[in-house]
């Protein structure tokens, strides 16, 4: 299990990816990958691809960056979400919430 | 014992060398310290003492008779209990790596080599003592906290669970996965006879996930006995949610409510698992599945939140999980998952006992893997309820001089009006109002049952009928019944005219008194006349599945009259004390 994180030349977009379990174990690893990123129209790109598996912690972890971010005027984006990950974020309808890019 | 011999201000230390001298000295310089010192010349006699006097420290040799000093460490620190680290140090002339090693893996926690100075030794016992005292409060907290935690899960359990409406006919799991169940379930009786129940998986586990529980039992709960329909309080609940729990903590649920009397129940569902509909078969009638984020994620449900609606017979049953049940994992790490959860619900239905059968399966399932999350069910039968509100409230019959003191009541003691108009008719559900007016003038009375029922029949009659059109006809089939509802929505959504006017006048009588309901709305109205030749036509048909909520309302006033062009209704309810 772990938090990766991949900042641009830029710093717009910070990518942030979750290898293996994704559940409460990564609370600190996960928030320490987002709070020092407070600039503005930051784009943050959760990348789930290698998550193989999410709990509703992480549900709540998710939406921590979400409001860390829309208080910088920016957005969360979450990309290539694996399947059964995908389905724990369907079941949680987190769609309507924010942009899932499969 | 050793009790008598205890003084909570003396700490007591053990001595365990071969060589008297050595203990005399080492004796001497504990007692500076402010210690009580035995002593013991052997390994054995060591670990007897330590059984007798259980002492704050022990001073070991290596080298000795009958048991040496890492046989006698191992046996006392096996013997030492869990609330007291009881530091033992060895004392020795071996100045080696090996000695050091041994030392530490017998359980010593810490070595002295000789020759050393009597600071030396002093400081040396004072640095394990700090040890040793962290250790016991640490303990004592834990031990604490785990009390605390106690009393409040049996707080816990009792203002949700004991308070759950027909446990004796709705099946619950409820396995929690630690002391702190984050799912529950709730189940209540709503005024009109409705079965409302929820089933809620917060997220995570323990305490913390289980905060939210009591403010939500009671929203659930009160909105249910008031009234209130089950949109209005899942909508509540999201708000209250949303208001009380921080960002990472929130509710999945589904909800269910079961009315007998529209023979249909109506689901919502959350962020949970598909929400069943079985048949008496165990054949799956219908799934309805997550169309919602979890509650108190948003400020508000989504603007196109709606409940579905799907008809029932009697003997289906309707069947809520958590992801626990189909999460949880063997020891080859196959999840439950949903068809074995289905076949084990069928099983369950054809044996009559769903939760049991269920959890029987996914215990057989899992053998001895440590469950990692809440497994919870609720399982309702959809028939059988009917009776439940038929007893409570049942017509009366009234004695001569009751019929005089209602004939000569006709002085109203108090009147209340309430007009809704155009989009408000579809945002405001008058009748919990009507009734928190009724309850605070006259008190609380288990026979305002009654009169709800009888105020949300002609209410939704007037808005459904009357203002919204809607004809009844389409209700004739079971099919018809969810299009009925489609219909309904997608009118009252783009209601902009017409309006309902609600009266209610109060006559005291010296045991009792009478209500007189007047409804007034904007719609075209009815044939009266040919209405009351039709009724008397269908009169015997109690099968069919509309106009029973006017025939309910008959059977529980002593009067009602169609007014007007049909768009007015009045009726009289009579009660005596």
């Amino acid at each position: 299990m772990s938090v990766n994180k991949i900042v641009s030349d830029d710093n717009r977009k910070v990518e942030i990816s979750v290898v293996g379990r994704f559940d409460f174990s990564l609370h600190q690893h996960f928030r320490d990958s987002y709070s020092s990123n407070n600039d503005n129209n930051v784009e943050f790109n959760l990348n789930l691809s290698e998550t193989t598996y999410m709990d509703s912690s992480a549900l709540g972890m998710i939406l921590l960056l979400k409001d860390h971010a829309e208080n910088c005027s920016g957005k969360v984006v979450i990309s290539k979400p694996s399947e059964s990950v995908n389905k724990i974020l369907e079941i949680a309808q987190f769609h309507r919430l924010l942009t899932i890019v499969t | 014992m050793a009790s008598t011999l205890r003084d909570r201000n003396v700490k007591l230390a053990l001595v365990v060398d071969d060589s008297a001298m050595q203990c005399k000295v080492l004796s001497v310089l504990l007692k500076e310290e402010g210690y009580r010192v035995f002593t013991a010349n052997d390994g054995a006699r060591g670990v007897a003492m330590y059984i007798k006097y259980s002492p704050d420290l022990v001073l070991m040799d290596i080298n000795m008779p009958i048991m040496n000093g890492y046989e006698a460490a191992r046996k006392i620190k096996s013997l030492s209990q869990d609330n007291s680290l009881c530091p033992l140090i060895f004392i020795t002339s071996m100045d080696s790596d090996q000695a050091f090693i041994e030392s530490i893996d017998a359980g010593g926690d810490g070595i002295l080599v000789r020759p050393f100075s009597p600071e030396v030794f002093k400081a040396k016992i004072k640095s394990i003592q700090r040890i040793s005292d962290l250790y016991a409060q640490v303990k004592t907290l834990q031990q604490e906290q785990q009390n605390d935690a106690e009393l409040a899960e049996q707080l816990m359990s009792g203002v949700i669970e004991s308070r759950n409406f027909a446990i004796d006919r709705i099946g619950i799991i409820k396995k929690a996965a630690e002391l702190f169940s984050g799912d529950i379930q709730l189940t209540a009786l709503a005024p009109n006879g409705d079965i409302n129940a929820m089933l809620g998986d917060f997220t995570g586990h323990g305490l913390r996930s289980s905060i939210g529980a009591i403010p939500l039992a009671e929203t659930f709960r009160t909105m249910t006995k008031k009234g209130f329909s089950l949109f209005e309080i899942i909508n509540q609940i999201n708000h209250q949610l949303y208001d009380l729990l921080p960002t990472d903590l929130f509710l999945g649920a589904g909800f269910a409510s079961i009315s007998s009397h529209d023979e249909s129940v109506y689901l919502f569902n959350a962020g949970l698992p598909d929400v069943y509909l079985f048949s008496d078969k165990g054949i799956i009638k219908h799934k309805t599945s997550s169309s919602h984020p979890p509650l108190g994620v948003l400020p508000k449900l989504l603007p196109d939140s709606k409940l579905t609606v799907v008809s029932i017979e009697e003997t289906d049953r309707v069947v809520l999980i958590s992801d626990g049940i189909v999460e949880a994992r063997n020891e080859q790490g196959e999840m439950f998952d949903f068809s074995r959860f289905e076949e084990s619900v069928k099983q369950g239905v054809l044996q009559q006992n769903v939760s049991k059968i269920v959890l029987k399966s996914v215990n057989d399932f899992c053998q001895n893997m440590p469950q990692e999350d809440d497994i919870s069910l609720i399982d309702i039968p959809c028939g059988g309820w009917e009776q439940d509100l038929v007893s409570s409230q049942g017509v009366e019959s009234f004695s001569v001089e009751q019929l005089n003191d209602i004939s000569l009541s006709t002085e109203s003691a108090w009147h209340w009006q309430l007009s809704l108009t155009g989009s408000r008719l579809a945002a405001i559900n008058p009748i919990p109002m009507a009734m928190s007016q009724i309850n605070e003038i006259e008190g609380n009375a288990e026979h305002w049952q009654s009169l709800y029922t009888i105020l949300t029949e002609l209410f939704v009659n007037s808005l459904d009928h009357g203002v919204l059109g809607l004809s009844s006809d389409l209700k004739a089939s079971a099919e018809g019944f969810s299009q009925y509802f489609l219909e309904r929505e997608r009118r009252l959504k783009n209601l902009i005219d017409g309006s309902i006017e609600l009266q209610i006048s109060h006559y005291p009588f010296p045991s009792g008194g009478r209500i007189i309901i007047k409804i007034i709305d904007s719609g075209q109205g009815f044939d009266i006349k040919e209405y009351y030749e039709k009724k008397a036509l269908k009169s015997d048909d109690t099968s069919m599945l509309s106009g029973r909520g006017i025939v309910l309302v008959e059977q529980l006033c002593d009067s009602l009259d169609f007014q007007g062009k049909g768009n007015i209704v009045e009726v009289s309810y009579v009660w005596t004390t």
